[in-house]
C-alpha cells in the first residue's frame, strides 16, 4: 500500500463521517458514502432534535413559574409547534451544513447513494435514480448505524402507532400518548410529550424505568414521573394494541386496557446489517445481526471495518465517534494497533430534569462484588440550585472501599449531563475521590455538588447535617439530612 | 401549640384515632424543621403497612424525610389535596395537611404514642 491509502466509509453518521475526517487528516484518500442526509440518525433523528424541543419545553416551563421569580407573564404562555418544529429544523440544517463544510475542507469525497461491499475492497453505490458507482478502496469503514424495532404486534401506521422518528415531528399533538417502553428515548420522550400539555402513560417490562441505570436515579425519574402526572405502568408488556376508529387500544399483560390517540413504540434498535453484502466480503454477524469486530474495530474481514450503533456495543452517538477514530487510525495505519476502551462512557438522559453519568452503577458493582462506599449530595441543599429554583436530584459518587477511586457517578439534576465530565477526566485519570473533595471549586456553581458529594463519601461533607450512625445503606434516594 | 387528643411518636408524626381509624400526619415541629414543602410521596390506597415502616417521603425546598406510620394497617386514603397545594402541611399541619388514613389492625398500638405533654417534653429535651 502506498503513502495514501484509499478509505470508503459507508454511513455518514456521527461514527462514520468522524471515521472519515480522521481518516482524512491522517493522510488518507477518503470516500463517504451516503444514503440519506449527513450526520445520520442523532443529527436528524435523534439527539439534536430531541433537545430541541426538550429545550423549548424548558421554556415555558420556567414561564410558567416566572410569577415565583417574581416576573409576570401577562398571558399563559402557549406553544407554537409550527415554529417549534421549524425551529429544530433550523438547528439540524445548520450542523448538517457545518459537517458539510468540514468534509469539504478535509478533502472527503461525499457520494450519495446506498452502499454496499463488493467484497472487501470495493463499495458499490446506488442513487435514487439507479445509477450504480464502483469505489475501488484499500480499507472499508461500516458506519451504517441502526433503526427502531418495529414489531409485526404493533400496527405502525405513521401516524396514530409511531417510533421515535415521527415522534419528533408532532405536526399534531395527540391529547394523550402510550409510549411503549421507558428506557432512555421513552423517557426522554415522556417528559416532552408531558410537558407539551399530552397526556402521558409509559408501559415499562421492567420493574423501573431506566432500569440499565443506577437505581436510585430509577426511583428519582419515577417520583419526578409522579410529580408531573406521567402514568407509569411497571412489570407489564403489551400484548395487543389495535387501532380502533379514531383511538388505539392497548391491551397490557395484567388485562388492563387503554385508549389513546396515539402510541409511541420505543423498545430498542436493530441494526443495519443487512442486503449490504457484508457476509459475502467476510464480514461475520452476531446473533443480534450486529457485525462482530475485534477491539481495534476490525471485522473478521481483514482491512473491513466497523463502528457505532452497526456493531451493536453501546449505542450511543459520541461512542461511535470515539470508535470511528480508533477504526479511522487503524485503518490508515494498516497493522499499528489503537484499541478501543468502554471503561469510562458519559452519557446524558434528557429528562426534566436531566441525567449525567458515567462508571458503575451501584447494581453493577455489587454484582461484582466490590466492597463500595456511597456519597451523595442533594441538589437542594445547594445555594447556586437555590438561584436557579432548580433543587430536585442528586449527585451520587460510588467509590471502592478499599483503594477509594471513584468507580461511578450518576447525577440527577440541572445540567448533569454538563456536570459529570468532571467525573469522567476524574475516573480517566485515576482520581481518589479525595482529589475531587479537596479540589476548590468555585462557588455558587452546581459542581460544588459533586465536592459535597465526594466528601460525602466518608460523612465529611460540610453542608450536610451529621450522619446518624454508620454511612447510610446503599439502596436509598437521600437519607433524611438536611442542607443549610 | 401541640394540640391534646392526639398521639405523638419520636419520628415527628401525630395520629388522630377515630374508632379503628388513625388519621396520621407530620407535626408542627416537623413542618417547621422541614421548611416548605413541595412534594409528598404518598403510598397507594390498600396496601398494607406495619408499625415503624416508612410509608412515604416529603421533600421540602431543604431535604427529603421518610414519612413513618407509628401504627399497622391498611392505607384506607390519602390526602389527594396535597398533590395540587403541598404547602397545606406547612399551613395546616394538624388539619387539611394530614397525610393518610389507615384502618388500624391493631388499635392498642397507638397506647405507645407520646401524649400532647409527653411530645412537649420529647421536644424540649432534643432541643436541650
Amino acid at each position: 500500500m502506498g503513502p495514501s491509502p484509499r478509505i470508503a466509509v459507508i454511513g455518514a453518521g456521527p461514527g462514520g463521517y468522524v471515521a472519515a475526517i480522521r481518516a482524512a487528516q491522517l493522510g488518507a484518500r477518503v470516500s463517504l458514502v451516503e444514503e440519506q442526509e449527513v450526520g445520520g440518525t442523532c443529527l436528524n433523528k435523534g439527539c439534536i432534535p430531541s433537545k430541541a424541543l426538550i429545550f423549548n419545553a424548558e421554556v415555558v416551563e420556567l414561564l410558567k413559574r416566572a410569577e415565583e421569580f417574581g416576573v409576570r407573564v401577562i398571558s399563559e404562555p402557549t406553544y407554537d409547534v409550527t415554529r417549534m418544529l421549524e425551529r429544530k429544523q433550523r438547528i439540524v440544517q445548520t450542523q448538517v451544513r457545518g459537517i458539510h463544510a468540514l468534509l469539504k475542507s478535509w478533502g472527503v469525497a461525499l457520494i450519495k447513494g446506498r452502499g454496499r461491499l463488493i467484497g472487501p475492497r470495493a463499495v458499490e453505490v446506488a442513487d435514487a435514480g439507479g445509477t450504480v458507482q464502483r469505489v475501488e478502496t484499500d480499507r472499508v469503514i461500516l458506519a451504517t448505524g441502526s433503526k427502531p424495532i418495529k414489531p409485526p404486534i404493533f400496527p405502525f401506521d405513521g401516524d396514530r402507532v409511531i417510533t421515535s422518528e415521527e415522534a419528533l415531528e408532532p405536526r399534531v399533538l395527540p391529547k394523550s400518548l402510550l409510549i411503549v417502553g421507558a428506557g432512555v428515548e421513552g423517557c426522554e420522550f415522556g417528559f416532552l410529550y408531558q410537558a407539551l400539555g399530552v397526556s402521558v402513560t409509559m408501559v415499562e417490562m421492567k420493574n423501573r424505568p431506566l432500569a440499565t441505570e443506577d437505581e436510585e436515579i430509577s426511583s428519582l425519574v419515577q417520583r419526578e414521573m409522579n410529580k408531573r402526572g406521567i402514568k407509569l405502568h411497571l412489570a407489564v408488556r403489551v400484548e395487543k394494541a389495535a387501532i380502533e376508529s379514531t383511538q388505539v387500544v392497548v391491551t397490557l399483560s395484567d388485562g388492563q386496557t387503554i385508549a389513546v390517540d396515539r402510541i409511541l413504540v420505543s423498545i430498542g434498535r436493530r441494526m443495519n446489517t443487512e442486503g449490504l453484502g457484508l457476509e459475502e466480503a467476510g464480514v461475520v454477524l452476531g446473533k443480534r445481526g450486529e457485525i462482530l469486530v475485534d477491539d481495534r474495530m476490525e471485522t473478521r474481514a481483514p482491512g473491513v471495518y466497523a463502528i457505532g450503533d452497526a456493531v451493536g456495543r453501546i449505542m450511543l452517538a459520541h461512542v461511535a465517534s470515539a470508535e470511528g477514530k480508533i477504526a479511522a487510525a487503524n485503518a490508515v495505519a494498516g497493522d499499528r494497533g489503537h484499541s478501543m476502551n468502554y471503561a469510562i462512557v458519559p452519557a446524558g438522559i434528557f429528562t426534566l430534569p436531566e441525567i449525567g453519568t458515567v462508571g458503575l452503577k451501584e447494581w453493577e458493582a455489587v454484582e461484582q462484588g466490590l466492597k463500595i462506599r456511597i456519597g451523595r449530595y442533594p441538589f437542594r441543599a445547594l445555594g447556586r440550585a437555590h438561584t436557579m429554583d432548580e433543587i430536585v436530584g442528586m449527585v451520587k459518587v460510588i467509590t471502592e472501599q478499599e483503594s477509594d477511586r471513584i468507580l461511578g457517578v450518576h447525577i440527577l439534576g440541572p445540567h448533569a449531563s454538563d456536570m459529570i465530565h468532571e467525573a469522567a477526566i476524574a475516573m480517566r485519570l485515576g482520581a481518589k475521590v479525595s482529589d475531587i473533595a479537596e479540589m476548590i471549586h468555585a462557588h455558587p456553581t452546581l459542581p460544588e455538588a459533586m465536592m459535597e458529594a465526594a466528601e460525602d463519601v466518608h460523612g465529611s461533607a460540610i453542608h450536610l447535617t451529621r450522619r446518624k450512625g454508620p454511612p447510610p445503606p446503599a439502596g436509598r434516594a437521600g437519607d433524611g439530612r438536611q442542607g443549610p | 401549640m401541640i394540640p391534646e387528643g392526639l398521639r405523638y411518636h419520636t419520628e415527628h408524626e401525630w395520629i388522630r384515632q377515630e374508632n379503628q381509624t388513625a388519621v396520621l400526619g407530620i407535626t408542627h415541629f416537623a413542618q417547621d424543621a422541614l421548611g416548605d414543602v413541595v412534594y409528598l410521596e404518598l403510598p397507594k390506597v390498600g396496601v398494607e403497612v406495619r408499625s415503624g415502616q416508612e410509608i412515604g417521603e416529603v421533600e421540602s425546598t431543604k431535604t427529603t424525610s421518610p414519612v413513618y406510620t407509628p401504627v399497622s394497617g391498611k392505607i384506607m386514603a390519602v390526602n389527594e389535596e396535597l398533590k395540587e397545594k403541598p404547602e397545606l402541611v406547612n399551613q395546616d399541619p394538624y388539619g387539611r395537611g394530614w397525610i393518610v388514613k389507615i384502618q388500624m389492625s391493631d388499635p392498642s398500638e397507638a397506647k405507645h404514642l407520646m401524649d400532647a405533654r409527653q411530645y412537649g417534653a420529647y421536644l424540649k429535651e432534643k432541643a436541650d
